[in-house]
């Protein structure tokens, strides 16, 4: 009797310690499995059961101990029945991952605010980047042209993530939403840049833009150093560095860039 | 040492002392110390030429001796202070932004001539800038004493090693070759002398020179044919406290740099006060109080003492580390992290290196690596926020020209 209900897509089957179990269907997605084979019913259990994260065709494989060439048709048929989509995964641009229909992707699938149908957007990031600096450079301006006291100074030079984050928001140049998560990674990246810095300090439970008690400060600076001697000169940006020597084909005595760079 | 090293030994020697200085030098370059009959046959030159070189490059500290246990003398070339002879012109300048004109003669003359005696070094600095000066003046021999003295207090030149006054055995023969030894405590002290005289223009006798009787004249001649007062007291540049003298510069101008001016002076005095109670190869200066570094700031400097308090407060507090607290006396006791700010001057260096020659994103890469030590390639394109194509190129080129390298730590 349960094949038959299971046949007429009416039933769940599902695998529990007990042995299998069913359960009645929702009848819109039951009309639709009607006709399907309980292979097929496996595998639309799996990729359910996998959420908005999604699954991989290789992971099917493995909780469903079908061969792959018969989870690949039955993908297929899912698929052109729309009870199932292929996302493009962000983690690799060649997997991709089922899940169903109707599902909004996570964000750790389509990458989140930096991704545009998994494009990174690298220029809408360089413009966050730019507008941050922006903010900070002009902090920390007017905090040296105050003329206050050095400690006040200093104090007023910083910015902490969430009034980076404000300003952002309020220039509206994101069509996303972004979290202030987003603009603290953003504001990571002009760390690597050398341009900013940061100081984390204690802050009182409750205070706008802290988190679990503390809170990130940032900062704009100048280089330690002016660009170093070495690269001042030709050879500190030459390609051919390794083989320039005395008497060769390349060397200093016939190269044309060190005889311009000494008729300064 | 490397070929290129080798090679540019051997054309700084050639270029300041000719080629049979140059022919010893490289051979003691290239095979390791040895005694003066080898270098004899090896170089095929006349043992005469051979003194006469080896002593030009003792003189000038560039070959040093050691007698063996087996009673023969090794002679050894000093390659790295070779290579110091490009910093000369750097030296010299130094001398002249502290002391001026006379201070930049004398510390060329004793480059150029190795080791001198002071009165040789005054006569011969007075003589010179007495050439410059307008007609009728000179330059009087006191001054470039005084200037002397402020050099070897400040240690950027100092007494050379002389033979030991007692003989240790004085039965003995003496060793074939003497060791010489100086005190501490003697390195910087300044002779007695009553250096009296004034610069001589190189022109012909019988030209008169205002307010220089002929009697004078005669006496000075004749002085310069006794032993001078200071016979056997030699004098050499201290190269070292010429490095921590650019050590210091780097770190007040990065200083200067992150922070502002007066903090960049506070610093700057901090590591005046410290010139000579810090060894060279310390980690920290010595603490200072804060009262103390208020009386020490330069005439000029008009900021209060509660200013000052804060001031320091900052450079303690700041990311940099350049300078650290060690106690609440006198004010509060504050050092200079001598050990740090190299470290990150010199990580400054790098960055700019790969920033000039590779671009900024690679830049960005690279002070990420510096930063989080092991990374992913997806982790490297996830923090620097840089397009999986374009950081893969940039990786490959830095891995290419061994800026960065490649760990393979395979997942279990």
């Amino acid at each position: 009797m349960h094949c038959a209900h299971l046949s007429q897509g009416q039933l769940d089957l599902l695998r529990s310690n007990a042995g299998l179990l069913y359960r009645i269907k929702e009848s819109q997605n039951a009309s639709k499995m009607k006709g399907s084979d309980n292979q097929e019913k496996l595998v639309y259990q799996i990729i359910e059961d996998a959420g908005n994260k999604g699954i991989w065709s290789r992971d099917i494989r493995y909780k469903s101990n079908l061969p792959l060439t018969e989870i690949n048709k039955i993908l297929k048929n899912l698929e052109s029945k729309k009870l199932i989509k292929a996302v493009k995964s962000v983690a690799a641009s060649k997997k991709k991952v089922y899940m169903l229909y109707n599902l909004q992707p996570d964000r750790s699938v389509t990458g989140g605010a930096w991704y545009s149908d998994q494009d990174f957007e690298s220029e809408f990031v360089e413009v966050l980047n730019q507008q941050c600096f922006k903010f900070l450079q002009s902090k920390a301006e007017a905090a040296r042209e105050s003329k206050q006291n050095p400690m006040i100074q200093r104090n007023s030079s910083f910015a902490s993530s969430h009034e980076v984050w404000k300003y952002i928001c309020e220039l509206g140049i994101s069509k996303v939403e972004l979290s202030m998560e987003d603009i603290e990674t953003i504001l990571n990246t002009l760390i690597y840049d050398g341009k900013v810095e940061m100081t984390i300090i204690a802050a009182k439970e409750g205070t706008v833009g802290s988190v679990d008690g503390q809170m990130k400060l940032y900062r704009a600076v100048s280089p330690l150093i002016q660009p170093t001697g070495l690269v001042r000169t030709p050879c500190g940006l030459c390609p051919v560095f390794d083989d320039c020597h005395e008497g060769g084909e390349i060397s200093p005595s016939n190269c044309i860039y060190m005889t311009e760079w000494l008729e300064f | 040492m490397t070929q290129a090293e080798i090679k540019l030994c051997s054309l700084l020697l050639q270029e300041h002392f000719g080629e049979i200085v140059e022919k010893i030098g490289t051979y003691l370059i290239r095979t390791g110390p040895q005694p003066l009959r080898m270098i004899v046959n090896e170089t095929g030159l006349v043992l005469d030429q051979v003194k006469k070189a080896l002593c030009v490059l003792i003189q000038h500290n560039l070959v040093t001796y050691q007698l063996q246990k087996r009673g023969f003398v090794e002679y050894e070339a000093q390659c790295k202070r070779v290579l110091r002879i490009l910093r000369y012109p750097r030296y010299i300048y130094t001398a002249k932004t502290l002391y001026s004109d006379t201070g930049e003669l004398i510390v060329e003359e004793l480059l150029l001539n190795g080791k001198m005696t002071m009165s040789a070094v005054v006569r011969k600095v007075a003589d010179r800038l007495t050439e410059t000066m307008e007609d009728g003046k000179t330059m009087d021999y006191a001054d470039v004493s005084n200037t002397f003295v402020r050099l070897a207090d400040t240690h950027f030149v100092q007494r050379c090693p002389l033979v030991p006054e007692t003989p240790q055995s004085p039965d003995a023969p003496p060793p074939p070759a003497p060791t010489l030894v100086i005190n501490e405590k003697d390195m910087y002290v300044v002779p007695r002398l009553n250096l009296v005289g004034k610069g001589k223009r190189r022109r012909s006798c019988d030209e008169e020179e205002e307010g220089e009787p002929k009697a004078k004249k005669q006496k000075q001649e004749g002085e310069s044919s006794e032993p001078p007062p200071d016979d056997g007291i030699y004098w050499q540049v201290n190269i070292d406290r010429f490095h921590q003298h650019f050590r210091d510069q780097g770190i007040v101008s990065a200083v200067a740099n992150r922070m502002d001016q007066t903090s960049s002076e506070i610093v700057r005095t901090m590591l005046r006060m410290s010139e000579v109670t810090t060894s060279s190869g310390a980690s920290y200066t010595q603490p200072l109080s804060s009262n103390e570094i208020f009386r020490s700031l330069p005439a000029g400097y008009n900021i209060v003492k509660q200013v000052l308090d804060q001031y320091l407060t900052l450079l303690a507090d700041d990311p940099l580390e350049f300078v650290g607290k060690s106690g609440d006396s006198g004010g509060g006791m504050y050092t200079v992290n001598l050990h740090k700010a190299l470290a990150s001057l010199a990580t400054a260096t790098l960055e700019s290196i790969v920033e000039e020659r590779f671009g900024s994103r690679c830049a960005r890469i690279f002070r990420l690596l510096l930063r989080k030590k092991h990374l992913e390639q997806k982790q490297v394109e996830d923090f620097a926020m840089i397009p999986a194509k374009e950081a893969k190129e940039m990786l490959y080129k830095m891995l290419s020209e061994n800026f960065v390298s490649l760990q393979d730590r395979r997942q279990r």
